[in-house]
């Protein structure tokens, strides 16, 4: 048996040994951020969301490997992204080209992004799908929504759709007719209020969008809206002013739940689970998301506003290219992939968002949910965006929907201890600031 | 010398230094977070210092503060002492009080929000069987304020407590006898033995005390995000929602640098009064 035996070694000899070592971790470090990049080692790199659950990161895990690219084409590999300051982490990433080649994000990244100059529009993709008659398969509305002046910025694949829920049994508790019009809504929400229920479900605390959304909506219903056709802030135009004083009066009549402002989208949830709420706005997945299988929350019509609009408020989720691409006919060739065999997420159950494809609507796993039936059926042909009176989106939605100044505004409204007009115009001061940074 | 202590040097410079000089050339743009935008001088400066909002936030931030440092170290103080006597079972005690300060924020912020958040939680819910009606823990600017300062010494007086333990630990037990024979009576005892004596470590622990409150974020913004109507907005938080939320880059990094110069103001006058103390 031989005898293990260090070898002689010098101090200096040691240190230049450890130097070695450092310089080749170093080198595998920089080697390992390479595949990382977007195209370092030549894959259209996928930068997904964590959009539902962990069901949902392995059906998205799935189908990225199951791409099979043409010969000549890169294949692609996925990376999840998380939310937490995800545009800093894009920024830094687009900034310094390591970012991805095709990616999931915000609702309005790619409107920001195309901004600066990083995006790569679909218009090639769109083409070819139009030559194929695909583009008829994306719900109305969903695509046209994507484009800009300089063409298509992303291409949707889900609506993040704010819906009006009820609950069935607190109506006829109440004796009252579910709402189809803002007059109804103060009517049944007085029944409801007198045995004890909450005929105006809402919440701004702490990360929650949905009272943000509700007022919003709230303007649109009414005809009104943040934004002129052409882009501009219009906070304080006279159906603003009269949606926010109808929110308000609700407020006041004790139609809303007083604790409202601080509510998180789980205490909403806690709310209608234990069933106080009996109408409001929510996601498409509030069923879900209570865990009701009795069949006694359901979808209600979208109301008719004060001067007969019937509106509904949408986000379209999008996935977007970057000019930062080994490939960009590699890219446009992963996302026509994706986007033709996304439906696996509703078959499989796994996301929570409404399909923007009529295909994945004919889908006998989709179909059987009557809710969701209800809001393709009744909310997509009427659903607006942010951009209300605008047919196309735009980069400062996305500073306008996360900021500060709407949530502010959507507590001091809900708290009820002011007037349309003052909240408006401190509104609109605070958007303004925000905008033009 | 001087060559050998360089790399470290470099290493800090290149830690600190670089992102440091970063964020003070973004807080002369009017960037966002994905462009660095036009050098505006310090005009951010002076937006945030003519700002309502600031000043609502600053004054909040004073508040906690004060009644974050205090109120814990009142409370850790007194835990303390209780713990000094003879009681029993006082190492199930020690552990057990030390677990505000050992469970996550997320975790005890979540538990805070499921105890008052709903007319359907626990405490609105016994609030109303008391007839003492449903106070608005998290929905009244009023209850709010109160609620994160308590939650802040509810999570912060284990820090305190430790380090009033470990500071009376040094206490020799005849000055207290010497005091008892000269007749001094309980409070006097701890007001010209015990608190002279651990006044360094007091000092100490309200600086890292005042550090921690005026830096807090997870506890505020968890609970109630600043809200309501901004009730709670502390000047970490609104650094936080500038940067992130409204995309105002550089007015955010500015609050964080007017910020950071104050605790160094403060911190000082406190590190004096150490040096005082020590004396």
């Amino acid at each position: 048996m031989s005898e293990f035996r260090m070898p002689d070694m010098s101090r200096r000899s040691l240190l230049r040994a450890g130097a070695g070592l450092a310089l080749l971790g170093g080198l595998s470090a920089c080697a390992k951020s390479k595949t990382v990049a977007a195209g370092g080692d030549g894959q259209v790199v996928f930068w997904d969301m964590p959009w539902a659950q962990d069901s949902y990161n392995k059906s998205s895990d799935a189908l990225v490997k199951a791409y099979k690219p043409a010969d000549g084409l890169p294949a692609a590999s996925l990376q999840r992204i998380q939310w937490n300051n995800f545009t800093t982490t894009f920024s830094s990433a687009l900034a310094s080209k390591t970012g991805p080649a095709v990616s999931t994000g915000g609702g309005f990244q790619a409107f920001q992004f195309a901004e600066e100059g990083y995006i790569a529009t679909a218009d090639n993709l769109v083409k070819k799908w139009d030559a194929e008659g695909f583009t008829q398969d994306f719900l109305p509305g969903t695509l046209e929504a994507m484009k800009t002046d300089a063409g298509y910025v992303a291409v949707p694949w889900q609506t993040d759709m704010r819906v009006w829920w009820y609950r069935k049994s607190a109506f006829e508790d109440a004796g009252v007719d579910v709402p189809k019009t803002w007059d109804e809504l103060v009517t049944a929400g007085k029944a409801l209020k007198s045995k004890g229920y909450v005929g105006f479900g809402v919440g701004a605390g702490a990360g929650n969008n949905l009272g943000a959304h509700t007022m919003v909506l709230m303007m649109i219903n009414n005809g009104g809206g943040l934004f002129t056709p052409d882009g501009q802030l219009d906070l304080l135009n006279e159906r603003n002013v009269e949606a926010m004083e109808f929110v308000i009066r609700l407020v006041k009549e004790g139609i809303t739940d007083p604790a409202a402002v601080s509510y998180t989208s789980d205490n909403q949830l806690a709310q209608w689970k234990n069933k106080k709420f009996a109408f409001g706005l929510f996601t498409a997945a509030l069923d879900e998301g209570v865990g009701d299988t009795t069949g006694d929350l359901l979808v209600a019509e979208p109301l008719t506003g004060g001067h007969g609009d019937k509106v509904a408020l949408a986000f379209g989720n999008n996935i977007m290219m970057y000019t930062n691409t080994p490939s960009q006919e590699g890219t446009e060739a992963f996302l026509d992939y994706y986007i033709k065999n996304m439906k696996a997420f509703w078959q499989q159950k796994v996301v929570n968002g409404m399909p923007v494809l009529q295909s994945i609507v004919d889908l006998p796993e989709f179909q059987a949910s009557e809710n969701k039936m209800k809001v393709i059926a009744e909310y997509q042909p009427v659903a607006r965006t942010y951009g209300s009176r605008s047919t196309s989106l735009f980069a400062a939605m996305a500073q306008v929907d996360g900021g500060q100044p709407l949530a502010e505004f959507t507590q001091t409204v809900l708290s009820g201890k002011t007037d349309a007009k003052t909240a408006l115009t401190t509104l609109e001061k605070g958007l303004s600031a925000i905008v033009k940074s | 010398m001087f060559l050998l202590i360089a790399p470290s040097v470099a290493l800090l410079l290149l830690i600190h230094g670089f992102p440091l000089l970063d964020a003070f050339r973004q807080s002369l743009h009017d960037g966002t977070l994905i462009n660095t935008g036009s050098f505006v001088g310090i005009q951010n400066y002076t937006d945030n210092l003519t700002s309502e909002v600031f000043w609502k936030a600053a004054s909040f931030t004073l508040v906690f503060t004060v009644v974050g440092v205090f109120g814990s170290w009142a409370v850790g103080l007194g835990l303390a002492l209780l713990l000094r006597t003879r009681i029993p079972a006082r190492g199930v005690f020690k552990v057990l009080l030390l677990l505000p300060w050992v469970v996550p924020i997320v975790v005890s912020s979540t538990a805070i929000n499921w105890l008052v958040a709903t007319s359907s939680s626990p405490i609105p819910q016994l609030f109303e069987t008391l007839g003492l009606g449903q106070p608005l823990f998290l929905a009244d600017p009023f209850w709010a304020r109160i609620l994160v300062c308590v939650f802040k010494v509810w999570i912060s007086f284990p820090f305190m407590m430790m380090m009033s333990s470990a500071a009376l630990a040094s206490v020799d037990n005849s000055v207290y006898e010497a005091a008892r024979v000269d007749g001094a009576t309980g409070w006097q005892q701890l007001r010209w033995v015990t608190l002279p004596i651990v006044a360094r470590s007091t000092y100490i622990s309200w600086i890292l005390m005042t550090i921690f409150c005026v830096n807090d974020f997870p506890t505020i913004f968890l609970l109630t995000g600043g809200g309501p109507i901004d009730a709670t907005n502390s000047l970490v938080v609104l650094a936080y929602r500038l940067v992130f939320q409204n995309q105002q880059v550089g007015e955010g990094v500015s609050v964080a640098f007017i910020m950071t110069s104050v605790l160094v103001v403060i911190s000082t006058l406190l590190y004096r009064q150490i040096r005082k103390a020590a004396h």
